[in-house]
């Protein structure tokens, strides 16, 4: 357990880190023991590989603390669990983007996303380690958002020495055992962790800093972007079957020339007729309700659409007056103050629609009816205690079930 | 894969017609061979076929999803037709009337399409739909019945003939549909991916051979029974997930988890066993079948089948085999002491410590702190300290290096 020559790997020490971390961070403990740790004068530090190998240096263990190691563990397992290797290998394709310095920025990148809130409660956070802060940059943010924002540089030297081995930036080191060697774990091994892990997170809320629920809310269902879920869910309110079209004899099928004597229905589509209601109470900003109003006329106009058909009702307490949409831009909004979205429902129906699409930030009473037609709901959404402020009663705000509801904004339109 | 030889055409003589000489560096481009290569999409498709389940593949457009399928029916030996679903109309599907000499009393018969008379004429044959989300709704419909009753107008599919249908996701879609629920509930849902290695190998000549795998007529009721095991057991911890329509708006048009899915999970997990294919395989087809959530949740749950049994464990703690995975045998330590707490005995006891000091001297110590608390604070007041703790000091030392970097970690902070 101790070590008995010098320069020897202090296994004792090594797994007493390991179980310190796995009391402070209980819901790692999955993870951090299946870490299996692998003896290496080679790694500068500790480093790990994708394939869930954790390389130790020796010198590393005799000089730091046990508290500190225990912080390292779980540095590194946060590589793996965030697949910061996977990630890293598509930014790089993506961006087209090669070489070790490229490699490097990605390590100080993904190591910016994992310390800004590992750290605290039992786990000091290591000497030198590189914190958004020390880049002069918002923390909070995704391993993606940092390596768009910052370039090497001669401040940045000094974290050369860094290096948290292909488990953090994709690019194989020479003392890697690679995929054939001893004990690695196969994807769906990697998989079954990160589900276990994800649902400890989950089980047990409050428990964890808001990057790793975050992560486990988005592990296994990243946030789609929203242009192609508000597509998605018009096309398939406009077109559900019911709805504009239908078979009619009033001109005959194509196919009629083929079977003499019998009179085949054709599909007739007449286009469909779209209402949309923006809730233009001060909650929403004009930015946000414009992009969102063009991708809906874009949208209209995709599945064929009139524009004359597709009108546009803005509507706060008092639903105001509906406006075709004519012109995508130049749409007067109208309105301020509270929403009452009852009336601009009521008003929308007026005109037979066969969708209603509504652009809100859900602080308002919804109808208790469902409609007669499909709805589709773009939410903005709002955070920082926006419901329950005014009691539990808020909570009925929330979108009804009869709708089909996007989050606009999250994700990467 | 076809190889034909073409004669060298000789330089002396004139040169037959352009074209002819375009043919013979056509045949040459053709020349490729195959060799066989383990591919776990490829062998999760060729399982699913087997199993005989309709088979969706999702993958963007010129990925390889028509190649792998023409692979396929040549390593199957299966006739290949394919249907481009989108450029149908409902009634190719459903069947189209024909008029016979009197209507009013032979009635209207709906005959089929050519294709599905040869397959059914061939009697056996792989029906490849592609293009299934750019289907208008109504073909879609229509398809629904083919998909699962196997009917085309008034003709039946023959049970020799295997269904798969390709898609391609609604990004790259732009104007597609989503499938409908009870369409993609009837699938097992494969993502089609291109092996950069495979790709590359491929355009030099030589690409990958599925092979069917070999069912082995040994373990087939052993399969069986470890499959209803297996989901009976998942579904009777979690009735939850028994039947769960898709709800957010991002989880649309995938699998999703129904008494029908299970069949199918079931049936998949069943094939697998018995031809011994790899778990990574088996956590495409499940998660296919029911939905990447409940998919892993049921994974998570096999690899606690697997587990040695703690009842077996406690009997003979000599003979015992731990996992070598820390979390794996972390999780066997657990429902070892679990076991004892359920029926405690001085006899299972004493065994449950032989176990730990097995675990404490074969793997990782940390591991075993857990259990060895839990375990201690069992003890009544009659049963004597077995000599067997002795062994664990080890980890007793540890526990108490871990304690002092929580005291020395809690007072910096």
């Amino acid at each position: 357990m101790t070590a008995d020559a010098p320069g020897a790997l202090d296994l004792g020490k090594l797994f007493a880190a390991r179980l310190h971390a796995a009391r402070v961070r209980p819901y790692l403990a999955t993870a951090l023991f299946a870490l299996r740790p692998v003896e290496s004068p080679q790694v500068p530090t500790m480093g790990v590989d994708r394939h869930w190998r954790c390389y130790v240096s020796p010198a590393f263990v005799d000089r730091t603390p046990v508290a500190e190691l225990a912080a390292v563990w779980v540095h590194e397992v946060a590589h793996l669990l965030r697949d910061h290797h996977g990630r890293g290998d598509r930014f790089a394709r993506e961006h087209r983007l090669t070489g070790p310095a490229e490699r490097l920025r990605m390590n100080i990148a993904a190591d910016c996303e994992i310390n800004d809130d590992v750290y605290g409660d039992g786990l000091p956070r290591p000497e030198g380690a590189v914190t958004p802060e020390k880049l002069g940059l918002r923390p909070g943010e995704l391993m993606e958002d940092y390596l768009r924002h910052y370039r090497l540089g001669p401040r940045l030297e000094r974290l050369a020495w860094l290096d948290c081995g292909s488990g953090a930036d994709g690019l194989d080191r020479e003392w890697e055992l690679g995929p054939a060697g001893a004990h690695g774990l196969s994807a769906q091994e990697r998989d079954a962790i990160r589900f276990r892990v994800a649902r400890g997170i989950k089980g047990t809320p409050g428990s964890a800093p808001g990057g790793w629920r975050r992560w486990a809310e988005e592990v296994f269902h990243p946030p789609q972007p929203w242009r192609r879920l508000l597509g998605s869910a018009l096309r398939s309110a406009v077109f559900a079957p019911g709805v504009g079209d239908d078979y009619s004899y009033g001109r005959p099928a194509r196919r009629s020339a083929g079977l003499p004597g019998v009179v085949l229905p054709s599909l007739r589509r007449r286009p469909p007729r779209v209402c949309v209601v923006i809730d233009t109470s001060g909650s929403v900003s004009d930015a946000e309700l414009g992009s969102a109003l063009l991708e809906v006329a874009a949208i209209c106009r995709a599945v064929g659409g009139r524009r004359d058909l597709v009108s546009v009702l803005s509507c706060d307490a008092a639903a105001r007056t509906v406006q075709p949409l004519c012109r995508t831009e130049g749409i007067e909004l109208v309105g301020g103050g509270g929403t009452d979205l009852r009336t601009g429902f009521a008003r929308a129906l007026r005109t037979r629609p066969d969708a209603v699409v509504v652009l809100t930030d859900g602080q308002t009473p919804w109808p208790a009816e469902r409609p007669p037609c499909r709805t589709v709901v773009g939410l903005f959404p709002r955070t920082g205690g926006a419901y329950g402020e005014n009691g539990p009663d808020d909570w009925a705000n929330t979108p009804p079930a009869w709708a089909r509801v996007v989050t606009i904004g999250s994700g990467r339109g | 894969m076809t190889s034909r030889a073409y004669a060298p055409l000789p330089a002396d003589r004139p040169a037959a017609s352009p074209l002819a000489v375009a043919d013979a560096l056509s045949a040459l481009l053709r020349d490729t061979t195959t060799e066989p290569r383990s591919d776990d999409q490829l062998e999760a498709l060729t399982l699913a076929v087997a199993a005989d389940l309709p088979v969706l593949l999702w993958g963007e457009p010129g990925i390889g999803k028509t190649a792998a399928l023409t692979q396929l029916a040549t390593a199957l030996d299966l006739p290949l037709t394919t249907v481009i679903a989108s450029v149908h109309e409902p009634s190719d599907f459903s069947g189209l009337p024909v008029v016979g000499e009197d209507p009013a009393v032979q009635g209207v018969p709906l005959a089929p399409p050519d294709w599905a008379v040869r397959l059914v004429r061939a009697g056996r044959g792989l029906l490849f739909l592609d293009e299934l989300s750019t289907a208008p709704p109504a073909v879609q419909a229509a398809l629904l019945r083919l998909v699962l009753e196997r009917r085309i107008g008034a003709l039946r599919l023959p049970p020799g003939v295997r269904i798969v249908a390709a898609a391609n996701p609604r990004s790259s879609a732009a104007d597609g549909w989503e499938l409908s629920p009870p369409l993609a509930n009837r699938f097992v849902h494969l993502q089609w991916a291109h092996d950069h290695d495979v790709v590359v190998r491929g355009l030099g000549g030589t690409w990958p051979r599925a092979t069917l795998p070999r069912l082995d007529p040994e373990r087939l009721s052993g399969a069986v029974a470890y499959a209803r095991r297996a989901v009976c057991g998942f579904l009777t911890a979690r009735p939850g997930l028994v039947h769960r329509l898709p709800g957010g708006e991002s989880h649309r048009g995938g699998a999703w988890p129904s008494p029908r899915s299970w069949e199918a999970t079931l049936r998949l997990i069943a094939f697998a066993t018995a031809a011994g294919s790899s778990r990574d395989v088996l956590s495409l087809l499940v998660r296919g079948a029911v939905g990447d959530g409940p998919g892993l949740e049921l994974l998570a749950s096999l690899d606690r089948m697997d587990l040695p049994d703690p009842e077996t464990l406690l009997a003979d703690p000599a003979g015992a085999e731990l996992p070598e995975r820390g979390d794996l045998r972390q999780a066997v330590l657990d429902g070892v002491v679990a076991a004892v707490r359920g029926r405690p005995e001085r006899a299972r006891w004493d065994a449950a410590w032989a176990l730990l000091v097995r675990a404490a001297e074969t793997g990782a110590p940390d591991v075993v702190v857990v259990p060895a608390t839990t375990l201690a604070a069992l003890r009544r007041d009659d049963w004597a300290v077995p000599a067997a703790i002795e062994r664990l000091t080890g980890v007793v030392s540890l526990s108490r290096r871990a304690d002092e970097a929580a005291r020395v970690a809690g007072a910096r902070r």
